[in-house]
């Protein structure tokens, strides 16, 4: 790793000819593992994560979603579709736009769940507006899920570290999940005919770094941590006096997705 | 500027669905799955009013309503595996059933009952299949051998036995039909996210229109069959069939309105969504066409055969006319529960809309070939077993 | 008056309980044969897909990852107001550039008008509802003309793209004069 340091600062020009004519690649295969494995260089932003194969970690993941910070770019909805290949027309996290006028009217959009960025204004808002923001949905990872007591073959599931998966060699592809999902964040991938949804970016976790929408988001509004860590944000946030909410709490699903300054109009 | 409550803010002024919520992934083969359940469960019921409960006048049609039941039940499993994404995998739902999951019954429960339908066809039928392996010859002759178990002994132990294993199938196979059709209203009623769906009505509410579809199926078919035959129709099994009609649509037609009526009265949280819903997309295959047409009028018609003593002729006029309003009944009310629930977004701020196309997977022209397979089956079977010989090879009607 | 039958009495019943069991017990040893290995070993699924899981690829990395080449843009961008914004955002992701540690396509690079319309997706003041205090925000063309600035003109033209301040703190600086309202 170090000579390959070195040969970078040498000469950055002879080091890209090399990267592309293969002959540094060449050792640098002989370093990083082909195929599934990690680049080594990548920040370890999860501190503990890398290298532990056992199956469930000792981590108390928290994932919060800061509304008050939400800007409405769709950062976080173009590193998601980026990374798994979303089909067009489903989403694994979305934004939403909402316009609350001076008579209490509440308009709700999402344009193509917000992948697109919002570039136009609300044209159809009658009165005055009084109030406006943003919410990111995705994957409420419940504590009680709906989705996973319904599947009829134990194909999605919910590990013991809390994470709500989906076994794709195994789903049939009925849709009853989806259908008993509260927050609509699953859907049938029209090209593996199989129910698929944000897994909170499980095998990123797994090796180390935070969930891709949490990665990219430019106003730090998406938070991710371990809760077993007294000094991480999500700690303090979710420990300290702050107002936090979560989604649908009377469905008795009991969402690990928190909050922070959610607003009354939100569904 | 008033200060506003917390419900008050949700109100759909603005149609929003979620961005997921606008593809309705239960369309035509999960509207088809019960409806053809329901009609084996109603078909089944008519045969156990005779087997079970000795209804001497619907002997005419005991037996027809077995074979009917069967042929609809082979065909049950094929909406479902047509709508699957990975139909392949299908027998992971035997192999793997999550014993928290409604519809990982299925499996088990549709197999079950299959073999229960089966044995009691098959024990019905024994006397008579063996006459008539007896005068066939080649490939007949060796079916029959088959659907009689390799036997030709009718003496009357054999018989006797036949009848007490008879009465014991019949007898489970009414809580097995219950079953069979309540556990597809429980694939809905368990779903709390959907406010349509979840309402503990919904098992009673799918079993009693699947009674109600099977004995109206049971009158066009009979009815139209001696028609086509040039055979007697008997009138009182006729009559008594339109009885047990009324008295199941009663209760049917009961339950669906108490189900809403609740909803409206005690406007919980959703309701405003629901009423969007009947006021909206669902007003009129609802309203108009599910309650008005199809639900008002026949339950007039069947009130008036019931409780005058009709002419015949008009008696055999007027009950297939309400037999099929029934048939579209049910088969609206499991449209407007299935495709109409998923109408709503769980957004509670607006609806998605849905039409059913003729050349897709899950689409008009499948559901056609599917509803017509098991009438195609049912003719198949008749030109095997007799629908209306009793024991002695008498033609009962 | 009594018939002679070849079957005996109850041999059509013994016939049929002998079919079921023997079903049975076929269906039994099937599903052993056809049940995935590692079902049930943590729960009602199949265990080995925890390892599937972890093994999905990733195909974003972090700007640490696009740094390590791209040492020029590195310096500027690491520094600047943008240092938050993710460099996959604008041109795509990790995973279509480099496989197993070798180049292998392009990146896209904005040009024109969509560098404008990528900006608004975050600067845009018409589209309300953006917290003040995290990201400064124009309404177009008011901003341009403010600036006394063609209002033809894209926002690259004054804007760096991988630190918008750059070029605008050293016009500043070559003026003499201090920036007003500088956010961090």
């Amino acid at each position: 790793m170090i000579d390959i340091k070195k040969e970078i600062q040498k000469d950055r020009r002879a080091f890209i000819k090399n990267v592309l004519s293969g002959t540094i690649a060449g050792s640098l295969l002989m370093v990083i593992p082909a195929g599934a494995a990690l680049d080594e260089r990548l920040p370890e932003q999860l501190p503990g994560m890398r290298g532990d194969d056992s199956p469930f970690t000792e981590k108390k993941f928290a994932f919060v979603v800061d509304v008050t910070a939400c800007i409405g770019c769709g950062s976080c909805c173009v590193a998601d579709k980026n990374e798994y290949n979303v089909p067009d027309g489903n989403y694994r996290t979305w934004v939403e736009r909402y316009v609350i006028d001076d008579h209490d009217e509440v308009f709700v959009d999402s344009p193509n769940g917000g992948l697109d960025g919002y570039t136009e204004p609300r044209k159809d808002i009658p009165y005055p507006v009084r109030d406006t923001f943003f919410v990111p949905k995705l994957c409420n990872m419940c504590e009680k899920p709906s989705c996973v007591q319904v599947c009829p073959v134990g194909a999605t599931y919910k590990t013991e570290d809390g994470f709500i998966l989906i076994d794709k060699d195994r789903c049939v592809g009925c849709g009853y999940c989806i259908q008993a999902c509260p927050y609509s964040v699953r859907f049938l991938n029209p090209v593996s005919r199989t129910a698929e949804k944000c897994t909170w970016c499980y095998s990123r976790v797994r090796q180390g770094l935070l969930p891709a929408c949490v990665n990219v988001c430019p106003v730090h509004a998406r938070k991710f941590g371990d809760l077993n860590d007294k000094t991480s944000e999500v700690y303090k946030i979710l420990r300290e006096p702050h107002v936090i909410s979560v989604l649908k709490p009377g469905m008795g699903n009991q969402p690990a997705l928190h909050y922070l300054g959610l607003r009354r109009e939100v569904v | 500027m008033s200060a506003v409550a917390h419900g008050e803010t949700i109100a759909a002024v603005s149609n929003y669905i979620f961005p997921n919520d606008l593809h309705v992934h239960w369309s035509l083969m999960i509207v088809l799955y019960p409806y053809i359940t329901g009609l084996v469960a109603g078909a089944f019921i008519v045969s156990s009013l005779y087997h079970v409960f000795h209804i001497k006048a619907l002997k005419p049609v005991a037996r027809f309503s077995l074979l009917f039941a069967l042929a609809f039940l082979i065909c049950a499993t094929w909406p479902l595996l047509n709508h699957l994404g990975r139909p392949e995998r299908a027998m992971s739902m035997m192999l793997t059933p999550n014993p928290t999951s409604a519809m990982a019954g299925f499996g088990y429960i549709y197999s079950a009952y299959f073999i229960v339908l089966l044995l009691e066809i098959i024990f019905i039928f024994r006397p008579i299949v063996v006459g008539l392996g007896q005068k066939a010859t080649g490939f007949m002759k060796a079916l029959y051998g088959v659907l009689a178990i390799g036997s030709d002994n009718v003496s009357e132990k054999a018989l006797k036995l036949d009848h007490k294993i008879i009465a014991f199938l019949a007898a489970i196979g009414i809580p097995m039909a219950c079953f069979l059709h309540g556990y597809v209203g429980f694939i809905f009623g368990g779903i709390k996210a959907n406010p349509l769906w979840a309402t503990p009505l919904m098992p009673l509410i799918f079993l009693l229109s699947a009674c109600v579809s099977g004995i109206a199926g049971i009158i066009v078919t009979y009815i139209l069959l001696m028609k086509l035959s040039g055979r007697e129709i008997d009138v009182e099994c006729v009559q008594t069939l339109v009885k047990f009609l009324w008295g199941f649509f009663i209760l049917d037609f009961t339950f669906e309105m108490l189900e809403l009526f609740s909803h409206f009265y005690m406007a919980t949280h959703h309701w405003h969504t629901l009423e969007a819903l009947y006021s909206g997309p669902l007003f009129n295959t609802f309203w108009v066409a599910q309650v008005g047409i199809f639900s008002v009028i026949p339950f007039f018609l069947l009130m008036f055969m019931s409780l005058i003593r009709f002419k015949d002729g008009l008696l055999l006029f007027f009950a297939p006319i309400a037999s099929i309003m029934i048939l579209v009944q049910v088969l609206l009310m499991r449209w407007n529960v299935v495709v109409g629930g998923q109408l709503m977004s769980k957004s509670e701020r607006g609806a998605t809309v849905f039409h059913p196309m003729w050349l897709e997977k899950e689409g008009i022209l499948p559901a056609i070939i599917i509803m017509i397979a098991p009438v195609v089956i049912l003719w198949i079977i008749g030109k095997i077993l007799p629908f209306w010989m009793d024991d002695e090879g008498v033609e009962v009607a | 008056m009594e018939k002679k039958y070849k079957s005996s009495d109850y041999a059509h019943v013994l016939r049929l309980a002998v079919i079921i069991v023997v079903a049975g017990v076929l269906a039994v040893f099937a599903r052993g044969m056809f049940l995935p290995d590692t079902m049930g070993q943590y729960g009602h699924y199949r265990g080995s897909d925890l390892v599937d899981q972890r093994n999905v690829e990733i195909r974003s990395h972090t700007n640490e990852s696009c740094y390590e080449c791209h040492r020029p843009i590195r310096l500027i961008h690491k520094a600047g107001v943008h240092k938050t914004v993710s460099c996959e955002f604008c041109h795509g992701p990790y995973a279509d550039h480099i496989t197993d540690g070798k180049y292998v396509a392009k990146m896209p690079v904005k040009r024109d008008m969509e560098i404008k319309t990528l900006c608004l997706r975050c600067h845009n003041k018409i589209i309300r509802a953006r917290p003040e205090e995290s990201i400064k925000v124009v309404a177009m063309p008011q901003h341009l003309e403010e600036k006394k600035v063609n209002i033809a003109h894209n926002c690259n033209q004054c804007h760096m793209v991988h630190d918008p301040l750059l070029w605008v703190k050293a016009a500043y600086d070559m003026m003499g004069l201090e920036m007003k309202g500088e956010k961090k």
